[in-house]
Formats: structure tokens, C-alpha cells, sequence
């Protein structure tokens, strides 16, 4: 409510640094969450309102594997990618293949899912329990085979675009389930001394705590991979190809269905690390942990320009930016209002985001 | 009904033991109840708030099991039937029909959160429930109606006294301020805190304000540690103080920098949660476990002995809150609310582990604050 720079302390500069740094590596890990979520958009044009869920997942990961099996942390990071990317490809599975086509492997699949769930959620003793979990599991493991394996399904549409809209929630809300009846509803934690404390001095005025470093780091590293990944490899040739057209990269004998799940599995693994990150810089867990950064990471991709990795990356440091310096050197009460009017003003000069393209052409 | 039929079998009791003889009259007046007694208890045992509601629940079963024992209120037993509000105030409006239309308690310990009490308490007045909170201390909550009660210290009896405190031993002159602007209890929190300062002439640097469950203070803090503020204080629950003493110290804020809070710091989780960050903490609160108040001690060893930890200033009110509410009950020799809420309205210097315990014209509690201070890990008295 007293603008800091009135008072002529000179305390407007000494701060700058210092805030442009928390907002820089926070940047970096909203960057990570929102171009998985801006990738899947690119190839599927649909909005996979479970990568929130995603990135709760990842941090959950790397819990379980520090606590209760007592992983050292860089060991850690890498099995919460792979375990997020696997869940992100679930979700398409279960979520969103069966919109685009159904067949009768994704049905078995269903069966298994909700045999699982029945298994898990059950008030029964230990072998009827882990019986149903078993088979549940067997079972989707049989119909996501025979779903890949399918040529023809059973049925094709085009349906509405809200439809995967809302399954995404409905995918959400399972997995916040399935987190709280794990881990509970409340703030669960990274054992401490996990990780140094102590803050390295950069300047006199300034100073990064390790964890912080890290998660710039890693973040900088692996967006570096994905762009990479994307511009120079045949994988990234064929999601490129697939997001230009669909029907075109079928045709010249892309093995679409494969690629769609390596585009969930990347998008996946980038939200898993993010968890990982957030969660360990704040050690503070929860199963709604998704809900906030959701909002964040999709202003971050309407303004960056949906389905641009690149866009996305940018627009998440100017995201992390803004909300620092709105508290710097205007009031905190108002941080998230200047996030979204830059939302707002984005839309109004450039309907398509910052980097947005035309219609057609994407990722 | 069921109340109907209490105070119908009480009044029956009474005719017959006066058809016999006066001596034995004296000796059942006091206790003319029997059977089981049921209050409700709404506690937040997992969600946000789950740091203050097991201990709460801990203490009030603690307390209710010792007054059955002791055969304080007769041939009665108090039952008591606790919920889980998940910190929420839905929670809290679900437990309290539940408690009020099915259950049909006579009265609520309860919620444990300012906010949720202001959501549900208005049910209890309506039902004509006796309501009595034993950690709300925002404003505003007793004038919600006339049975509603509280034990816990309103951030406005403690506060001022924090302030006072603090300054004559550390005489700050400048301090910065952070707190929670979206929650009843951490904004009226913010509220005293500011009138106190105010009062006494201390100048506040900025203020700076963040939401309920955000995780990131760095941009408040590192504004606050950029203005040299002599003091920090805090208004905030124990999940966010205690990320706000973790990230304002790795940003280099000086230890010499206390940070001084509210009731949300009383926990000694809230040690847990920082660990060495959480050194040097200051906060006004209603109780202090070597409290030398009639009968802490024995409830300190007892709270020990059954649940393997020290009780908190949680445990405390809310041990407290139920010797309250048994007394009421006993003074008033009904289970009726209206009763045991006229009884209740007329405690005065009762001997409770908070000390001589009254209630004010207004149903607001009347016992000495304390300030107390985290070294080594641990709450001590600050002087």
C-alpha cells in the first residue's frame, strides 16, 4: 500500500535483483508444466485439463521413492518423469483416444480401470483386495495391447470440443482421488535436509538458495532437450507432421497412434519435472497442488500462443516476471490482477497470443 | 424430543425425591441428571488446518473421559461425538447439521477455524445450540448470536498485550507487515495488529499482503528485507508462517529481525514445519505449557501419558472448553440449552488450566494473555 520507490531509500534498486531472480526460477519451472501443456495442444488441438494432475503426480513420485524407499533425490527426479509421462499417456488413453476412436481394446481397457479402482477403493480383507487390483491391472495392460493392435475401430467421430474438456476434469479428479487416499489431504513433506538450506550470495543484495538452482538449471536443461528434441530428431519430425495435419501423416505411413502417445508421455514427463521442482522448493505436497499452477500454466499458453513451444517458454518468464514485480513495485493484493489483464491485453492486440500463428500451421 | 424427555424425567426425578425426605433432596439437587449427555465436537483433522484439530480432539476426549470418571455431573456421562470439517467451511456447515438435526446435541465444541465458524455457527443459533469455540479468535464471532461462546482469547485481548510486550524489551520503532488478506481470522488478525501499532506510534514500513495457500513469499519478503524493517509481523496460519520464516531467512533477513505473529504460530508444529528457520518466532497466546494455572500440570502429565507428546495451547482450550461446558451443564442441572446457556453466561473466576476463566457481558472469555518465543525448537516464556 506504500509504494517503496516514494520513500527515496534507494531501496527500489537494491532490490531489483534479488526479485528478478525469484522471478526467473520460477519462471523457468512454470515454463516446464506449460509447454507439455502447449505441445499436446499443438498435435491434438485439445486442452488436457489433467496436466495439473500430471504435475501433482510427478511431485508424488518423487515423495514416495525418497520416503518410503529411500532414493537419493537425483535418482528420484528422473523415475517421477518417467511415472508422470506414463500416467500423462493413461490419461490419453482413457480420456481421449476413446473420443477420437473406439475400439474394443479401449472398452477392456475401461473394464480393467474400473476393476483397478473398485480393487484400490474396496472394503475388503487382503486377498479379494489385491485379487481385483490384480486383475484390474491385467486387464488394462490386455487392452491397451489390443487397442494399439487395433486397425479398425469400432467407432470414428468427431466429436464436440468440449468433450475432451470435460473428460480432462473428469481425469483430474480421479487422480486428486487416488492422491488423497494414498497420501491423505494434507500437506505432505520432503524430509528436510534433503537439500542444503543455505543460500549462495550472488551479490551483496542478492542471493539463490541451492534448490532454486537447481530448479533453474534443470528446467533451462530440459527445455533445451524438448526444443531439440522437437526441431532435430525423427520423433519431432513426426509430431510436427502430425500437428500440420493428421490425415497427410497417416497417409505417408506415420504410426500416428504411437506418436500421439510419445507427445503425452513427453508432456508428461515436463509436468512430472516441474512437480518435482515446485514441490521440493516449497516442500510443501498436496493433492490440489495442480489446481493453482493449472490456472497459471494456461494464461501462460493463451499468451505465448497456443501450440508454440517456444511462445509458451517466454510467456512463462514474463508470467513469473510480472507477478515478482507487481508485488516489487505495486501491491500484492494485486499480483494475479495484473496476470490476467496482461491476458486480457494480449487477447486484445493479438487474438492468437504473442506467437501464436495462423490456424493451420503449429508446433 | 429427546431434550423433551430429559427435562421431563429431570423434573419427575425432582417431584419424587421432594415427596421424600429434605436431606436426600440436598444431596441430588446438583446432579439431577442421568443417562448420556451428547455434545458435538467439529474439528479440522485433515485439510489446511489439520496442524491444529488432532490435538483439539486429543484433549476434549482426554477431558470428557476424566469428568465420566470423576463423577462430576452424577449419574451422567457426557458423550461426545466428534466430525471432521477438513478445514473447510462446508465441512463445517455438513458437521453441524449432522450434529444439530441427527444427532440432537445439546451443544458444540467447535469448529476449529474462525472462518468456518462464522459459516456454521449461525446454524447452532438458529437451533438454539449452545456453541463453544476453543480456537476462534477473529472478530466477530460471538456477536453472531446468543449461544454462541468462546474460550480462546480474541486476537484483540492478545495482541495489544504482544505489542507491549515486545517493545519494551526489544524497542522496535519501524516494522513491516505481511499478512493473509483472503481468511477471516488472519485479516482480523492483520486488523488488531495494525490499531496496536498505531497506538503506540510505531511506523509500519509497507504492508504486503499474500492468499490463502500460496507457497511463494519470496517478492513480499525480499520488498520487506530491502526496507530494513526493525520487526516483522505476521498475521498467518501455521502453513504459511511457517513458509514465510523459511524463505524470509534464506532471502538473509537477520535473525536480529524477529518475526512476530498471532495465534496461528502457537503450534509446536509449526517448529516442525520450519525447523531452524522458526528460531526467534514471537507470538501473544492465551496458555504456555509450564503455565503455573490450577491443574495444567496434571493435564500436561495426562495429555502426556495418553498420547505420547505435549499438549498445545490448542489442547489446552480445547481441554478447557469441555470442564466449561461440564460446569454449565452441572450448574444448570439440566441437559436444556437455554439452561445451560443462561449457566454458561454466568461463569465467573472459574479455576481452569487458562487460569481464572469468566465470560464478559458479551460471551467473550477473560483470563491473562501471555507472549512466548521459539528457542531451541521449543515455545518459552518471552521475557
Amino acid at each position: 500500500m506504500t509504494p517503496p520507490c516514494a520513500s527515496g531509500e534507494g531501496d527500489c534498486m537494491t532490490q531489483l535483483l534479488q526479485q528478478l531472480i525469484n522471478g526467473i526460477w520460477q519462471g523457468a519451472a512454470l515454463a516446464l508444466f506449460a509447454m507439455g501443456y502447449t505441445l499436446v495442444f499443438g498435435v491434438l488441438n485439445i486442452i488436457n485439463l489433467a496436466h495439473g494432475a500430471t504435475f501433482m503426480s510427478g511431485a508424488f513420485f518423487a515423495f514416495l521413492c525418497v520416503t518410503r524407499l529411500n532414493w537419493p533425490l537425483w535418482c528420484a527426479i528422473p523415475v517421477a518423469m518417467i511415472g508422470s509421462g506414463l500416467v500423462a499417456v493413461l490419461i490419453d488413453r482413457l480420456a481421449f483416444k476413446p473420443l477420437r476412436s473406439l475400439t474394443a481394446g479401449g472398452l477392456v481397457l475401461w473394464g480393467g480401470f474400473i476393476l483397478l479402482l473398485v480393487g484400490l477403493v474396496g472394503d475388503w480383507g487382503p486377498p479379494v483386495k489385491n485379487g481385483f487390483t490384480i486383475a484390474g491391472a491385467v486387464l488394462m495392460l490386455v487392452g491397451i495391447v489390443e487397442d494399439y493392435r487395433t486397425n479398425r475401430p469400432l467407432r470414428q467421430r468427431d466429436v464436440p470440443h468440449l468433450a475432451p474438456i470435460i473428460s480432462s476434469i473428469g481425469a483430474t479428479f480421479i487422480l486428486i482421488s487416488l492422491a488423497i487416499g494414498m497420501f491423505g489431504a494434507q500437506v505432505s513433506r520432503f524430509p528436510p535436509n534433503l537439500f542444503p538450506l543455505m543460500p549462495y550470495q550472488i551479490t551483496k543484495n542478492a542471493v539463490i538458495s541451492p534448490i532454486q538452482a537447481l530448479v533453474l538449471g534443470l528446467s533451462l536443461a530440459l527445455m533445451l532437450a524438448l526444443i531439440l528434441l522437437i526441431k532435430r530428431t525423427q520423433m519431432g519430425r513426426a509430431i510436427r507432421a502430425i500437428a500440420w495435419s493428421e490425415r497427410t501423416s497417416r497417409l505417408l505411413g506415420i504410426d500416428v497412434d504411437f506418436v500421439i502417445a510419445q507427445t503425452f508421455f513427453i508432456s508428461g514427463a515436463l509436468a512430472g519435472a516441474a512437480g518435482v521442482l515446485l514441490g521440493l522448493a516449497f516442500n510443501r505436497l498436496e493433492p490440489t497442488m495442480g489446481n493453482e499452477v493449472e490456472l497459471s500454466g494456461l494464461t501462460v499458453i493463451i499468451v505465448g500462443g497456443m501450440g508454440s513451444i517456444g511462445g509458451a517458454a517466454l510467456a512463462a518468464f514474463l508470467v513469473g516476471m510480472i507477478r515478482v514485480l507487481s508485488v516489487a513495485y505495486v501491491d500484492s493484493s494485486f499480483r494475479d490482477a495484473f496476470v490476467f489483464a496482461l491476458l486480457i491485453l494480449v487477447l486484445l492486440v493479438r487474438p492468437s497470443g504473442i506467437f501464436g500463428r495462423s490456424k493451420t500451421v503449429r508446433a | 424430543m429427546k431434550s423433551r424427555i430429559f427435562v421431563f424425567s429431570v423434573l419427575s426425578a425432582l417431584c419424587l425425591v421432594g415427596i421424600g425426605a429434605t436431606g436426600t433432596l440436598m444431596a441430588t439437587a446438583g446432579t439431577g441428571l442421568s443417562g448420556d449427555i451428547l455434545i458435538g465436537a467439529v474439528w479440522s483433522l485433515t485439510g489446511d488446518a489439520a496442524v491444529y484439530g488432532p490435538s483439539q480432539k486429543n484433549a476434549a476426549a482426554l477431558a470428557v473421559d476424566e469428568i465420566n470418571k470423576s463423577g462430576m455431573l452424577g449419574a451422567a456421562k457426557l458423550k461426545l461425538m466428534t466430525e471432521d470439517d477438513r478445514s473447510t467451511k462446508e465441512g463445517a456447515i455438513a458437521a453441524f447439521d449432522r450434529l444439530i438435526k441427527k444427532e440432537k446435541v445439546i451443544a458444540i465444541l467447535g469448529p476449529t477455524l474462525s472462518n468456518s465458524a462464522k459459516a456454521a455457527d449461525p446454524i447452532a443459533q438458529d437451533a438454539k445450540v449452545v456453541v463453544l469455540g476453543v480456537s476462534n479468535t477473529a472478530g466477530g464471532i460471538v456477536e453472531i448470536g446468543d449461544f454462541i461462546f468462546r474460550d480462546s482469547l480474541p486476537e484483540f485481548a492478545v495482541q495489544p498485550n504482544t505489542i507491549k510486550v515486545t517493545m519494551d524489551k526489544l524497542g522496535y520503532k519501524k516494522v513491516a507487515v505481511l499478512y493473509g488478506d483472503d481468511d477471516v481470522f488472519t485479516k482480523s488478525g492483520y486488523d488488531v495488529f495494525k490499531k496496536g501499532l498505531e497506538d503506540k506510534g510505531i511506523q509500519i514500513l509497507t504492508t504486503e499482503t499474500f492468499k490463502k495457500k500460496d507457497t511463494d513469499f519470496s517478492a513480499q519478503l525480499t520488498k520487506i528485507k530491502g526496507l530494513n524493517p526493525d520487526q516483522i509481523i505476521v498475521s498467518a496460519l501455521a502453513e504459511e508462517a511457517a513458509g514465510i520464516m523459511s524463505q524470509g531467512r534464506q532471502l538473509g533477513i537477520p535473525e536480529s529481525v524477529h518475526i512476530i505473529g498471532g495465534n496461528g504460530f502457537n503450534s509446536p508444529k509449526l517448529a516442525q514445519l520450519a525447523g531452524p528457520f522458526a528460531e526467534g518466532a514471537i507470538s501473544g497466546a492465551a496458555w504456555f505449557i509450564d503455565n503455573n494455572t490450577p491443574g495444567n500440570k496434571a493435564f500436561v502429565e495426562a495429555y502426556k501419558s495418553k498420547y505420547g507428546s505435549n499438549p498445545d495451547q490448542f489442547a489446552a482450550q480445547a481441554y478447557a472448553g469441555v470442564y466449561i461446558l461440564a460446569h454449565a451443564i452441572k450448574t444448570a442441572g439440566s441437559s436444556d440449552s437455554k439452561s445451560i446457556r443462561d449457566a454458561m453466561a454466568n461463569i465467573r473466576d472459574l479455576d481452569t488450566v487458562l487460569g481464572k476463566f469468566s465470560f464478559d457481558a458479551k460471551r467473550e472469555p477473560v483470563h491473562p494473555p501471555i507472549v512466548q518465543i521459539i528457542k531451541n525448537g521449543k515455545f518459552e516464556l518471552f521475557q
